[in-house]
């Protein structure tokens, strides 16, 4: 046996390696990991707490009650209140603690977060007439040339808004589509 | 007899052989380890199995689907801007986006998704490389396809993950453990679809979570509620009396890449073989 010692040293190496590896191991890995499969079980809670950013039209019905009437009354109940005017989150309730903090300054310094949009943009997301666009929606070929084909009543800085009202889709030339909903909110 | 490494003269073949034997065995046994669910906390394992069986037994086996239909699509871009602020997308990226396929005679078809979508589509639409000589012809057909992750059955992303940061809940939808995650981007390219991709503030994987967020709150995901067409529905597939229960029996579905065999759980209408 005269080997032997290179026996126990190898065994003594190869127990400190696995009790090592144990002991590094419980240190490393997330106490509810494995639970359901590879992954840590309370990430699925880290998720889920996310707050949502968009607070739905009904809450803003809440508030801007009339707006909302008239808005749901109207042909242009589609697209939703933030699709134009942004998440309400913000405007609703500060951002105090958020992952992203470029985007809380970002949207905290645009005054009370709430976009006010006066058109042609937001218009021409939906409203610009392409090729891959059904022609039962109401389209405009280009903002130039509804101008021209409006003359007189438009002028270049005109806005969408200026006759349209967004919120119903009723058309007052000449007169602010705007006017009809400076309603303000209780 | 007398072991070969107590003697004086240990052949080298004698050696090899000893070592041969002894690894084998030790490779065998370590193979039963290989086996987590042998190693790991077996009274836990067995918890969350009873747990699991007696939810589904419950009826409160909830499993999410989604459906684009793509005939509905007027490619204003609403869901990309709605994502985009919901989930804090990082400009440059897309957890969804819409893709505008313009057909022409010929046969040519371009695919055209500036920044996603994001800002709308132009007419006229993309520019196409004619040969020399030729006129522009005018297309035939279009029509807009948002995209979105496929949240798959048999995700390729998840396998490919080597911490264990990428994982499937019970209802089916695809997460990433931020915490976990350590930036490798080996399930950015594994997923086959583009779904993914390296979130340059976190450094982790990020991708679509069909809202996680707010379906658990039980709200519809973001691009969900802002699509002014319902070209988007999300649901629960288990439930036969949702909507998208309805509307599963009542069309003809669709899958991006079945042929890859990942069971997308995002399914399609109207989609072309163009498609891809």
């Amino acid at each position: 046996m005269r080997h032997a010692g290179h026996f126990v040293r190898l065994l003594a190496l190869v127990a400190i390696t696995v009790v090592g590896f144990l002991f590094v191991r419980s240190l490393v890995v997330p106490k509810d990991y494995g639970i359901k499969g590879h992954y840590r079980l309370s990430a699925i809670d880290d998720e889920a707490k996310r707050e949502p950013r968009h607070i739905g039209s009904a809450a803003c019905a809440e508030c801007h009650d009339e707006i909302a009437a008239m808005w749901k009354a109207g042909k242009h109940h589609t697209p939703q209140c933030e699709n134009c005017h942004g998440p309400g989150l913000m405007h609703t309730k500060v951002v105090a603690e958020d992952s992203t903090k470029g985007y809380a300054d970002k949207i905290l310094k645009n005054k009370n977060a709430i976009k006010r949009p006066t058109g042609i943009q937001e218009c021409k997301w939906c409203h610009l007439k392409t090729f891959e666009r059904p022609s039962t929606l109401k389209s405009i070929a280009s903002v130039e040339r509804h101008i021209t084909d409006h003359k007189g009543t438009y002028t270049p800085n005109s806005k969408c808004v200026d006759c349209h009202n967004p919120h119903t889709t009723v058309v007052t030339p000449g007169k602010s589509g705007l006017a009809s909903l400076t309603t303000a909110a209780k | 007899m007398t072991s070969p490494l107590n003697s004086d003269d240990v052949t080298r073949r004698d050696f090899l052989e000893t070592v041969a034997k002894t690894g084998g065995q030790s490779f065998l046994f370590g193979s039963l380890f290989v086996n987590t669910s042998l190693l790991r906390l077996p009274q836990d394992a067995a918890q969350a199995n009873a747990k699991a069986k007696a939810e589904t037994e419950a009826g409160k086996g909830i499993i999410y689907g989604f459906v684009v239909d793509t005939t509905k699509c007027i490619g204003c871009g609403s869901c990309v801007r709605a994502c985009r602020v919901e989930n804090a997308v990082p400009d440059g990226y897309n957890r969804t986006w819409v893709e505008q396929y313009t057909f022409y005679p010929d046969g040519e078809v371009v695919v055209n998704s500036p920044v996603g979508g994001e800002n709308g589509f132009a007419e006229p639409g993309p520019t196409r490389n004619m040969p020399a000589g030729l006129e522009a012809v005018q297309p035939v057909r279009g029509f807009f396809v948002p995209k979105l992750c496929n949240h798959c059955i048999d995700t390729p992303c998840i396998q490919v993950c080597p911490v264990g940061a990428s994982f499937k809940t019970d209802e089916g939808v695809v997460l990433v453990d931020h915490e976990s995650c350590v930036g490798c981007a080996y399930c950015v390219q594994a997923c086959p679809f583009g779904s993914r991709y390296l979130n340059p503030d976190t450094m982790t994987a990020d991708k679509c979570t069909w809202c996680h967020h707010r379906i658990t709150k039980g709200m519809l995901p973001a691009c969900v509620v802002s699509c002014p067409a319902e070209a988007r529905i999300f649901g629960n597939v288990s439930d036969p009396t949702s909507t998208i229960s309805q509307i599963l029996s009542t069309n003809r579905v669709q899958v991006l890449k079945s042929y890859l065999g990942t069971r997308p759980r995002t399914r399609y209408i109207g989609l072309d073989s163009e498609v891809i």
